[in-house]
């Protein structure tokens, strides 16, 4: 059983919890493997997949881990519905939840929407990304592809490069990689890394080369031009000269690296196309994870009613 | 009407009745008598264990709602929360719909409380619309009655403004009431920028916006005041900071007083109550600005007022409907009430300063800087009264608040200190048992 209810954060769970969603979700990537990829799990549940901010990978990924799972879905997006008209996030939801909805998945742009809901509401919640705080199904499954490569995560290295300050992917991927014993860089340029970042314990560099030299796995972050509402740097081209990763780059490494990127890639930005696409690349692995780790997450959390 | 306090603990520094227990006979909202089993008869008494009585209190921050954001707050809702909190004199600010930048805004602020208890001290806007530009006709202001020049919500940006409005004031005696921050810094935050706002995401409000502030205002303040044109004002202070937060900004402050510049400045009581780590909980309640800080902040404010640096603590009561804050954590709006919980929330959070001290920020304190003279516990002198009970422990839970907006981070909170009586302008209000 998981120690939670809901899955808001990766901050809030134990390590005992990401033991047992990776070992679920091992489960359910070997019945995705089989010609019958569906399972009843979830029969009679139903689960509302809301989302306040765009979203096409995420969304698509948590519909197919419930349609695996037998569960009913409806789907709502923020674009030309109630929002636009002035509703407030718990009337939405409430109006969802009158319907005998059992869960929501929810994105939303404000950091704590989720655990502001989850104190007027009683589905079970899950945070499918909340601004700038966490994406905590993200993390897990970068973990579980990260294991699927190197074993066991304790004494690895693992580099987080990119756009730091406005990432929920990295502050999910912190908790969860410390959790399980990584040791972790962040790199990128002074304006994008949060000023007490180093509090966590993690180290910071502004020096890619160095940084992929360092790490056993480099997860390349997207700038989040959408989010940052002022200028943190002077240009795309800049930023591509002096951050981006190339082929070339991980070409020129004396060892194995295992790039990772949580998608979708401004390519040519932070990846050149060569790089996203080389035998180093994991990101369609990633991808494909993604609906395992889901499964599990949803299973799991609807066995706690 | 004829009023009896009964054994009820003077609290007023300076008085010779001071820490001594008494009656008080009120008649025709005039202290009649003073002495000790008074055989009178009266219309109301005031009556029970462990009374104190003070002059009443003071609270020179409210955001005042009306006119035009009534929905949030009206005069009387205001004044009905601020008996309840023991407050018999207010100062309120400029941010209502018009804005109070006319005569006749003035007017219709004070002379509500000219007709009920709790009398109304209006601080006009520095520019019109507070929006920073162009000045308000402030000699004009000054003479039907607002008591200090602020722009309220919204910190003076423009150091050329700001610049000109000290020299402006300083002519006739007045005092410019501002919030210090530099909001270039501030863009999109939401809370303190440290470790907690770095965990929940939150984009964050560093203390540096505030602390450059200060350090800028004193610069210009003491560039005015070292002008051969300048005239020393009639009172203490021309430049008042209002809800300061840092540990910096008392240091500076602190300096610049003891450097003898005219300078003050407050605390809001909030501030001394709560941490940016309480905002782990994502409540709206808990979004004021200035953000909660530090707890070195906080014990840098405490100690800012045992050495007499911060002059007064204020409610900041910032009521908002259910609408602007029921929401998620960046949609709702800033600010939270106060009226009610000045008092209990100074008592139930403070660990250093004594009880004569704490009534001093909340009367002589402000009283000074406005200019107000502080009602004094005699006989003969109007009674201008709040009675209290330093000790009595309660419950504060949202069915108790009086104000017509609930946005308060103090719910669900015991407290220890609660008013129980306040005696101004002739009236009377007594809580319920």
């Amino acid at each position: 059983m998981l120690s939670t209810r809901h899955l808001l954060g990766i901050k809030d769970l134990t390590l005992e919890d990401i033991e047992l969603i990776m070992k679920t979700a091992q489960e359910f990537k070997d019945v995705l493997n089989r010609p019958i990829k569906k399972v009843p799990s979830l029969r009679d549940v139903t689960i509302a997949n809301v989302f306040f901010e765009n979203s096409t990978r995420t969304r698509l990924s948590f519909e197919l881990a419930e349609k695996r799972l037998s569960a009913d879905t409806i789907n709502f997006s923020a674009s030309g519905s109630s929002v636009k008209k002035g509703e407030t996030l718990l009337d939405t939801v409430n109006n969802i939840l009158a319907m005998k909805v059992d869960m929501i998945v929810m994105r939303h742009a404000s950091p704590g929407a989720p655990h502001f809901l989850s104190k007027h509401i009683k589905a079970n919640i899950v945070n499918a990304g909340d601004g700038t705080h966490e994406h905590p199904t993200q993390a897990l499954l970068d973990s579980f592809s990260m294991r699927e490569k190197l074993g066991d995560l304790a004494g690895k290295k693992i580099a987080i490069i990119g756009d730091i300050l406005h990432s929920r992917v990295a502050l999910s991927n912190i908790f969860a990689l410390q959790k399980q014993g990584a040791e972790i860089t962040l790199c990128g340029p002074t304006t994008l890394i949060p000023r007490h970042i180093t509090e966590l314990g993690v180290k910071v560099s502004h020096n890619v080369k160095e940084t992929l030299k360092w790490c056993d796995v480099a997860n390349v972050l997207r700038i989040q031009l959408e989010r940052q509402q002022i200028k943190y740097f002077p240009s795309l081209r800049e930023y591509s000269l002096y951050f981006g990763i190339s082929k070339q780059m991980l070409d020129e490494l004396d060892k194995e690296i295992v790039l990772m990127h949580p998608g979708p890639i401004n390519r040519g930005v932070e990846l050149t196309s060569d790089a996203a696409d080389s035998h180093h690349s994991i990101i369609l692995d990633q991808v494909e994870n993604g609906v395992a780790v889901r499964m599990a997450v949803l299973y799991l959390l609807a066995a706690q009613n | 009407m004829k009023i009896l306090i009964r054994s009820a603990k003077i609290v007023q520094k300076g008085s010779s009745l001071n820490g001594l227990i008494r009656d008080i006979f009120i008649e025709n909202g005039k202290i009649a008598e003073i002495g000790e089993n008074l055989m009178v008869e009266a219309d109301e008494v005031v009556e029970e264990e462990g009374l104190s009585v003070s002059a009443g209190w003071f609270d020179m921050r409210v955001h005042a709602k009306d006119p035009g954001l009534e929905y949030k707050e009206d005069l009387y809702s205001m004044e009905s929360a601020a008996k309840a909190g023991g407050i018999t004199e207010i100062a309120t600010l400029p941010n209502t719909k018009p804005t109070v930048q006319t005569r006749e805004s003035v007017q219709y602020l004070k002379n509500f409380g000219k007709n009920n208890l709790v009398a109304i001290h209006p601080m006009a806007a520095v520019t019109l619309k507070c929006e920073g530009k162009d000045f308000t006709e402030m000699i004009d202001l000054n003479q039907a009655g607002a008591v200090a020049f602020t722009d309220g919500e919204h910190p003076l940006q423009n150091a050329d403004i700001f610049l000109k409005t000290l020299q402006y004031l300083a002519q006739f005696g007045g005092i410019l009431v501002n919030r210090p921050e530099e909001e270039n810094l501030t863009h999109f935050g939401q809370m303190h920028e440290g470790i907690t706002s770095t965990l929940i995401g939150m984009k964050g409000m560093p203390k540096m916006a505030e602390d450059m502030m200060v350090m800028r205002d004193l610069k210009l303040l003491q560039y005015v005041v070292s002008s051969p044109l300048f005239k020393m004002p009639n009172r203490k202070s021309l430049l008042h900071f209002s809800c300061i937060s840092t540990a910096e900004s008392v240091e500076m402050i602190g300096q610049a007083k003891e450097m003898g510049l005219p300078v003050s400045c407050d605390v809001a009581a909030h501030q001394l109550a709560f941490t940016d780590e309480n905002l782990f909980s994502f409540d709206p309640n808990l979004k004021v600005n200035p953000p909660f800080r530090a707890q070195e902040d906080v014990d840098a404010l405490w100690e800012g007022l045992a050495n007499g640096t911060i002059d007064a603590i204020v409610s900041d009561h910032n009521p908002h409907e259910e609408e602007s804050k029921k929401l998620e954590f960046d949609m709702a709006e800033f600010g939270v009430i106060g009226l009610e919980t000045l008092f209990p929330a100074i008592a139930t959070n403070n660990e250093i300063l004594s009880a004569e001290e704490i009534i001093e920020k909340i009367t002589t304190g402000p009283r000074r800087i406005l200019g107000i003279a502080n009602p004094k516990i005699e006989i003969g002198q109007n009674a201008n009264l709040t009675v209290f009970s330093a000790d009595k422990t309660w419950n504060y839970t949202e069915k108790s608040i009086v104000s017509k907006s609930k946005n308060s981070p103090f719910i669900g909170q015991t407290f220890t200190g609660k008013a129980v009586a306040v005696i101004n302008n002739g009236k009377f209000w007594k809580t319920e048992k």
